[in-house]
């Protein structure tokens, strides 16, 4: 099952495009991160997936083809939009009364053990919790519904190093124990290799990169050799190249099986290098095949 | 899910709690090393197979607990078990978790205090080079890596040596 | 951290029914209880303070009209108490209640979700966002209503002796005119159904302008729009209203058919004169026919004046002129409430769903 399928997707506020040609097909099971600098389109993509914004081109359905914002979808979905939207009036007991009154499942017993646990006191008004608590709270009453597809939105821009790694450790703890699927947009790339196993990156409303980490890791190349023979690796598909005087260094397209040329030296690629570099490159590109089967696995890269 | 504590009735009738049958090992994760997070796993539990703080038989740390501690991804730590699986050392039992399964063949010590010699020497002779520490390391490292790629056809499988295979390979 | 497990998900419920409606009850009402209990309180101050003053007006006109023979000193000082307590005689310090109810309970139930960012919680729970913002506004608007509806029975109660239509007391300088723009709204139906067009207004306001305080301002200006509209000339016009020729006596109420003036004018061989010709006749006419006065007593000079009116106006319907006055009797009081509330009711009733269509369509 495809978590989120979106063919040609695009949304336009007045003249100007914020997403376009969005074509994805992000699996179950992982942990998807939305990738990208400011303003390229990665609030406006979780928006529409989540029934919050529509779209002004293309389609995007969910959780196996249910439409984006119909009941269904929202039963499944649950969503932290950014800086975790509460009303700052009512307590914490109240936002879980809350909660539970909106949606057909809710785990009242896990959202309190969670709560204690968290040392957030329940009487407290959500308007009086630090912003940690706060980002807490609001995930916590999302697990407790038991969705199948968790969407968070640059959860964790406002909180502190310790409060970031609680909140993360608490997603892929939910994911482990029950299979949430979750997909995050970020801009922390230092921490994507420990957490994300799936990656899109966005760059001024498109998508430049879609894949499994693990494929697009072992089929990407960081070769180092002289300047002046790089024109002798025109045949391979060149994501960056960055040239000293002498020395040049290339990230290809390449697997481990492909041969390097002589006098060059290959170096796998890290995860946040790789992702830079295609942030760099607006017009380099790393996508699924054409083909968007339901069942079907993306195959990673192509030319 | 997690049995934190069994209790168990003694004979006299009186009611004992004792501590939980956990994993001896933990997990740390060192995110600036550039190693890959499930290549360090599969490099912990070796190491600590190496230096006796794993036995067979018993229980590598369940995969919620290392997610819950170290905040990575759970198909990252069941790449790394699956990998010593692979391997041959460990093994996973359904509902139960994943178990030691053989230990890493020891090299015998006289082998290791030739391979030793053979070691100082060359370091000698790369000293005498002028190569520095650096330079060695990274010499060591690049030749290190081609050797496996070459060895074992893709970067799948890096390190370790399953039960029964010596390693006196030259 | 110690470890926490999630029990296992229940199976898939199949059928994708949605969230029982009843389930808002809670959340409108943790949401807008201060709204509410502000509304209802408000209205239940002013409400005893009506309460008590009705005693004491009811009193003083039982007093007053019991009072025999009506033109005696004594009688006279019970009349003068009579018209005291009534100071709500006007009734315009009342018409701002429903603007104001209008404005803050409605204009904030969308205004401040959007504004706050709250939506975005709101929105994407299980219940559905059209569905939440109907299980909120209609609540809100039967509760609204009901409070208003509730006040206005207490005020109709409280001018009751002004209104009696036998009442012999032809001295009150009171309007006592039923239809009279004052007074209409905050009786009968029309209260309550001001106060229910004003939340839809609100609501409306709120999801189109998105700011809470701008809301609630441009809530008070098309109300008092709508209000000012209706009142100076869309009320007088439900039904067609009724003309008379040349009826003097319209100068004077008559207290035994009270009745509105909705215009007049003149005409002079059966062409419509100018007001500002008639003017000009009317006045060259009455300085013809002004007996000269020598006193200067203001006084001397206005009990001169009335009968001159009418001398110049007979003066005039002699001389080939025609005065008309198209009028509405008080006596329509109900079927022009009922109109009222009616058209009101169906205007907040598309606002209100206007809102949820906007809702439910309008990307956030």
């Amino acid at each position: 099952m495809n978590v989120i399928e979106a063919s040609g997707l695009g949304k336009r506020y007045g003249s100007t495009w914020a997403l376009r040609e969005c074509t994805l097909a992000i699996p179950a099971g992982h942990v998807a991160a939305l990738v990208g600098p400011n303003g390229a389109g990665k609030t406006t993509l979780l928006n529409m997936a989540v029934g919050l914004a529509t779209p002004s081109a293309g389609r995007v359905t969910v959780l196996g083809g249910r439409p984006a914002g119909s009941l269904a979808a929202l039963d499944g979905i649950a969503f932290v939009a950014q800086d975790t939207p509460m009303y700052k009036n009512l307590s914490a007991a109240d936002m879980l009364h809350l909660t539970r009154n909106l949606n057909h499942r809710f785990d009242q017993h896990y959202a309190e053990a969670r709560l204690a646990d968290l040392g957030i006191p329940l009487k407290r008004k959500a308007g009086r919790l630090s912003g940690g608590q706060q980002a807490q709270l609001a995930l916590t009453l999302a697990l407790a519904r038991h969705p199948l597809l968790l969407l968070l939105d640059e959860p964790v821009a406002m909180l502190d190093p310790i409060a970031r790694h609680d909140f993360m450790a608490t997603v892929l703890t939910a994911m482990a124990d029950e299979g949430v699927s979750v997909v995050l947009s970020s801009h922390v790339l230092a921490e994507l290799e420990r957490v994300a196993d799936y990656l899109i990156v966005l760059s001024r409303g498109q998508v430049q990169v879609a894949g499994e980490v693990d494929d697009l890791l072992a089929s990407h190349r960081m070769l180092t050799g002289p300047a002046g023979e790089v024109a002798r690796c025109a045949g391979r598909p060149v994501v960056q190249l960055r040239r000293g005087e002498v020395q040049a260094h290339m990230l290809v397209r390449a697997t481990a099986d492909n041969p390097v040329p002589a006098g060059w030296e290959a170096h796998p690629v890290g995860l946040e290098e790789l992702v830079l570099a295609y942030l760099r490159e607006p017009g380099a590109a790393a996508l699924p095949g054409p083909t968007l089967l339901r069942d079907a696995e993306p195959s990673g890269v192509t030319q | 899910m997690d049995i934190d504590k069994s209790i168990r009735t003694g004979a006299d009738g009186n009611v004992s709690a004792h501590a939980p049958a956990g994993s001896p090992i933990e997990f740390r994760l060192d995110a600036s090393s550039g190693v890959p997070t499930y290549l360090q796993l599969v490099q912990q539990v070796e190491h600590a197979l190496r230096l006796g703080y794993l036995k067979p038989g018993d229980q590598l740390p369940k995969v919620r607990d290392v997610v819950a501690a170290l905040a990575i991804n759970p198909n990252t730590v069941l790449k790394a078990y699956r990998d010593l699986e692979v391997k041959g050392l460990a093994v996973g039992r359904p509902g139960q978790g994943t178990f030691v399964q053989a230990t890493l063949s020891q090299v015998a010590l006289p082998e290791l205090t030739t391979l030793r010699r053979s070691l100082s020497g060359w370091l000698t002779a790369a000293d005498g080079a002028g190569l520095d520490e650096d330079g060695i390391v990274a010499l060591f490292t690049s030749a290190l890596r081609d050797f496996y790629e070459r060895r074992n056809g893709s970067s799948r499988t890096r390190g370790g040596v399953a039960a029964g295979e010596t390693a006196g390979v030259a | 951290m110690t470890a926490l497990s999630i029990p296992a998900r229940p199976a898939e419920d199949a059928s994708l029914r949605p969230v029982p409606w009843r389930r808002m009850g809670w959340v409108t009402w943790r949401q807008h209880r201060f709204a509410l209990t502000g509304v209802v309180v408000f209205l239940g101050a002013v409400a005893v303070y009506v309460w008590i003053n009705g005693l004491q007006l009811h009193h003083a006109y039982a007093a007053a009209a019991a009072c025999h023979p009506a033109t005696s000193l004594a009688c006279s000082r019970l009349i003068g108490e009579f018209r005291v307590g009534s100071f709500l005689a006007n009734g315009f310090n009342l018409q701002a209640v429903p603007a104001l109810i209008g404005a803050f309970a409605g204009a904030p139930v969308l205004a401040r979700e959007l504004e706050t960012g709250t939506f975005r919680y709101a929105w994407t729970q299980g219940f559905g966002r059209w569905r939440w913002a109907l299980a909120k506004l209609v609540p809100l608007a039967v509760a609204v209503t009901a409070a208003a509806g509730a006040f206005s029975a207490l005020l109709s109660w409280y001018y009751q002796p002004l209104f009696l239509a036998r009442n012999p007391l032809t001295l009150f300088p009171i309007p006592s005119n039923s239809l009279g723009a004052g007074m209409f709204d905050l009786r009968g139906v029309a209260f309550a159904a001001w106060t229910l067009a004003a939340f839809a207004i609100g609501a409306l306001a709120g999801m189109l302008i998105r700011r809470v305080v701008s809301a609630m301002a441009v809530t008070l200006a098309a109300y008092a729009g709508l209000a000012f509209a209706t009142g100076l000339y869309l009320r007088l016009h439900y039904l067609p209203p009724e003309v008379a020729r040349n009826s003097f006596s319209f100068f004077v109420s008559d207290p035994a058919r009270p009745v509105v003036v909705v215009s007049q004018w003149w005409t002079k061989g059966g062409t419509t004169v100018s007001p500002s010709a008639m003017n000009q006749v009317i006045n060259s006419t009455f300085q013809r026919m002004m007996p000269v006065v020598h006193s200067s007593k203001e006084g001397a000079v206005a009990a001169l004046k009335q009968p001159t009116n009418l001398h110049v106006l007979h003066f005039l319907t002699q001389h080939g002129y025609t005065q008309w006055t198209s009028y509405q009797q008080a006596s329509r009081f109900w079927p022009i409430q009922w109109i009222e509330g009616g058209w009101l009711f169906a205007l907040a009733v598309l606002l209100m769903a206007a809102t949820v269509w906007l809702v439910r369509r309008r990307a956030a």
